[in-house]
């Protein structure tokens, strides 16, 4: 029998068409991490590994990544789970995805005016008399720690995490709550019972894709972050497009690892979701 | 002359399973065909191969003696009435009606405000199909199928989500709409009673092919198999060569001399139009049949009494 | 009103609307100095300093070529991939919607700089098509994930009713999807845009500095502008993708079976 009767099947030749141009990239970019003067080498791996600047880059970037990305999916389910009927609307949707319409980086220039030390925040502080001098407001754009960034991502993907879960908390059927509500259930076990099996694999993509992103773009951080400790991603592009050509191998190197922390994470996250899937189904035939 | 319709040697696997083997039959301008069959035994899937949706493993399809086996759906002269109706959302009734022939460059004003007429949905031709009621709209979706003017119009249990008394309504209303209008009809239901009111001719399916094909009454006399038999029920089935109508057997003796006595179990009784009906279990044959009885039976034990002369064999009229 | 309701409405406006209201106010008065004494001061001159900013009009200019290219192509193949990925099926179909999605778990940022050497053999270096084809790596997956789900929402069924009633393909396409899958249209319109408009690093790798869009001059403004300027540099941003939008919405207008909004329907 033919494997397709059906001519549906050209569709698919631009989206695979497409997928050449990611699959090529991150290919070539791993040849010219391993490729030194003559025939393959491991050195810019091993210099990679050796090098402080590099390794406290990636500890800063996971560290700053995570918490960003767990604080935005704990504040988007909070508000999505809080407000879901009214975000059923025309206008309070387009209000919450107002921030939507801006990249990143313009969001962070927002966070810029609104909380750095000669900010709107420090001036009305200020003027209010909580604090006496505009200095004594604490440092939190273009910070050692990272706080800025943090805030610009937490607030920028926020709304996106809504975005993908309402249509999670739309379909939930109010009878579960009642069922849970009338077998004597509280409201921590509404959540657990009712929607964290709903929401899980959600949440579990939504946390892929901002971890990945996060961690890996570079308008935010060159644009709210110190020299050091710096984010991975200015990091190599200051090697790709530093001084020389010498640097660039380390530039692919770097995002070499990164791609690969990245994919380690996201299997490990198909995985626990396999293992709850598989354990769901085997629990359905008992 | 060549036949409206004519299919032969059809068959349709699916990966290793056989939905269809070996079908065939022809269609007469302006005839009905009902086929009906069990829920899920492939008669959607003739359908679909029929209106061209899917290709057929093997076999042809001719229409006026012209092969479409292989012609596109969309360039097909045949219409297929959906389940559901299935009308676009975004259109009015009008729109919706007008939407083939629009296509087809056929822009007949006459056409569309006669179908709305017919369909009685002349009021309604601007509203949207969420406005109208689930009757309605499938009076919409038969409308839009006709203004194609095609030559044959398939039906997939068109009324299976309608609740009863509507269907009931529905069913005269199309069958006389389509007698009126002279279109060629191929109409797929699992009901026995609808298939009856609506074809002209029934086709009995099972397990990939036709048992029977003929007009009701003489399905009903000569029941070409036991599949055909227990599935229109009205006959006990003796073995699978033997048959015995229910109205020849009897709960009282026979003063004849070859009488086959059966023991049954009084399940329960009904009232159907104003008869006492007796649900009774044969134990002997594993079957139960339903029987007019006289209301004053006792008991739970009782006897069905067949003459030998009245058994009769399968096969009165086979394919 | 009650209290829930009250409540989420500030929550929205302190978190979503705040902001946003802050950028234009700003845009619209010189620096804001409250601790010297200064009060609001209503001024267009940061407008008047950023449309005559001779890099400005043409930033604009190719962030929209660009924007509209990407746009195109996201439409072209996510609807292609969307259609397929509902109609059909077989056995790899959960691996290719994985593979699909793929991209945006690959840092954006490796792939530039692996595409960048075969862009320069390619001679895509340093033009449009080149900026366009790495735009297309962050959208497309988003494109063909909205498209796939509005088509699966359509329902197989819903799309043979055209085919039955003898429409030829692209008849299909224009006269019962594409109307019906409007929101998602408005969807990917929105996402790839803002998205287009927010990358500068890949932007700068194969644009090579000489396509120059607008985050390729907000950078260097950061230093010379003053808060106000800035501002209105940051509302610009949100303009190209309202403008895109009516622009998009027009145009769904003109597909068949379209009612004006303000026309009654009855």
């Amino acid at each position: 029998m033919k494997l397709f009767n059906n001519k549906s099947v050209y569709l698919l030749i631009p989206a695979l068409l497409f997928l050449l141009l990611p699959l090529y990239g991150f290919f070539a970019a791993i040849v010219q991490s391993l490729s030194g003067g003559s025939g393959w080498t491991l050195e810019y791996y091993s210099s990679l590994f050796e090098s402080s600047r590099f390794l406290s880059a990636i500890w800063f970037s996971i560290r700053t990544t995570l918490i960003a990305t767990i604080l935005s999916l704990i504040i988007g389910v909070l508000i999505t789970r809080s407000f879901y009927p009214y975000l059923e609307h025309h206008v309070p949707r387009l209000l919450v995805w107002l921030p939507m319409l801006f990249p990143h980086f313009v969001w962070g220039y927002m966070i810029i005016l609104l909380l750095s030390e000669t900010g709107l925040a420090a001036q009305l502080l200020v003027e209010a008399g909580v604090i006496t001098d505009s200095s004594a407001f604490p440092i939190w754009t273009r910070d050692p720690q990272g706080i800025g960034i943090i805030i610009t991502y937490i607030w920028k993907e926020v709304p996106f995490v809504i975005l993908m879960l309402l249509p999670v908390y739309s379909s939930i059927k109010p009878g579960y709550y009642d069922l849970v509500e009338t077998l004597g259930g509280s409201k921590v076990r509404q959540f657990t019972a009712v929607e964290w099996p709903a929401i899980f694999p959600v949440l579990m993509e939504i946390a892929l894709i901002v971890f990945s992103f996060t961690i890996s773009a570079y308008e935010v951080p060159a644009l709210m972050g110190t020299t050091f400790p710096e984010m991975i991603s200015v990091l190599s592009y200051e090697w790709f497009y530093g001084s020389g050509w010498e640097d660039r191998p380390m530039a692919f190197a770097a995002m070499v690892s990164l791609s690969l922390l990245i994919l380690a994470f996201s299997a490990a996250g198909f995985s626990i979701l396999q293992k709850k899937r598989w354990r769901a189904m085997r629990g359905r035939s008992v | 002359m060549n036949h409206t319709l004519d299919v032969q040697h059809l068959s349709k696997q699916f990966n290793h399973d056989l939905i269809l083997s070996d079908l065939a039959f022809q269609l007469e301008k302006g005839e009905i065909l009902s086929i009906v069959g069990p829920s899920g035994s492939g008669k959607t899937t003739l359908l679909r191969i029929l209106a061209g949706l899917e290709t057929p493993s093997q076999g042809s399809i001719h229409m006026y003696g012209e092969e479409i086996t292989f012609q596109k759906a969309n360039q097909r002269d045949i219409s297929l009435v959906f389940q559901q109706p299935l009308l676009f959302p975004h259109m009015t009734v009008q729109e919706n009606i007008a939407y083939g022939a629009k296509l087809a460059g056929k822009k007949n004003k006459n056409k569309t405000s006669d179908l709305l007429k017919a369909t009685g949905l002349d009021r309604f031709k601007n509203y949207f199909p969420s406005e109208i009621s689930g009757g309605q709209q499938q009076r919409v979706a038969l409308a839009r199928a006709m203004a194609t003017e095609p030559e044959i119009i398939l039906f997939d249990e068109p009324f299976s989500s309608l609740d009863p008394k509507l269907r009931h309504q529905i069913r005269y209303w199309v069958r006389d709409f389509l007698v009126d209008q002279s279109i060629t009809g191929v109409f797929v239901t699992h009901d026995t009673e609808e298939a009856m009111i609506m074809g002209d001719r029934l086709a009995l399916f099972h397990e990939g092919s036709f048992q029977q094909i003929d007009e009701a009454e003489v399905i009903h006399k000569h029941p070409a198999n036991s599949f055909v038999a227990d599935f229109l029920g009205g006959h006990l089935i003796v073995d699978e060569q033997h048959y015995v109508p229910l109205k020849e057997c009897s709960l009282e003796p026979f003063n004849e001399q070859e009488v086959r006595s059966y023991h049954g179990l009084l399940q329960h009784i009904t009232f159907q139009n104003g008869q006492a009906v007796g649900h009774i279990f044969l134990k002997d044959l594993d079957h139960q049949v339903s029987l007019p009885i006289h209301e004053h039976v006792s008991g739970e034990e009782v006897t069905l009494y067949i003459k030998e002369s009245s058994i009769r064999t399968f096969g009165g009229s086979a394919l | 009103m009650n209290v829930k309701k009250l409540i989420f409405i500030l929550v929205a406006l302190l978190l979503f609307v705040m902001p946003v209201l802050l950028l234009l106010l700003q845009s619209f008065s010189s620096p804001w100095r409250f601790q010297s004494g200064e009060s609001f001061h209503f001024q267009l001159t940061s407008f008047q300093v950023l449309w005559p900013a001779s890099n400005l009009w043409e930033a604009t200019f190719w962030s929209v070529v660009v924007g509209a290219g990407v746009l195109l192509l996201n439409m072209v193949v996510g609807i292609a991939a969307g259609k397929a990925l509902s109609t059909l099926s077989f056995k790899g179909k959960p691996l290719l919607e994985v593979l699909f999605l793929s991209p945006v778990l690959i840092p954006v940022l490796a792939v530039a700089m692996g595409l960048h050497l075969f862009m320069i053999q390619a001679g895509l270096a340093d033009t449009v098509l080149g900026v366009i084809l790495i735009h297309l790596v962050p959208t497309i997956p988003y494109s063909i994930r909205i498209f796939h789900n509005s088509y699966a929402q359509l329902g197989n069924r819903m799309l043979e009713q055209p085919i039955v009633l003898g429409a030829a393909p692209l008849q299909q396409l224009f006269t019962v999807e594409l109307p019906l899958m409007k929101p998602a249209i408005r969807s990917v319109t929105f996402l790839t845009i803002v998205i287009s408009l927010s990358q500068y690093a890949i932007t700068s790798i194969i644009g090579g500095g000489r396509i120059v869009t607008l985050p390729m001059i907000f950078f260097p403004f950061l230093d010379t502008a003053n808060t106000s300027v800035m501002a209105a540099f940051a509302v610009w941003f949100a303009m190209i993708p309202l403008a895109m939008y009516i622009i998009v919405e027009g145009l769904l207008l003109l597909l068949p079976y379209s009612r004006m909004p303000w026309r009654n329907t009855r």
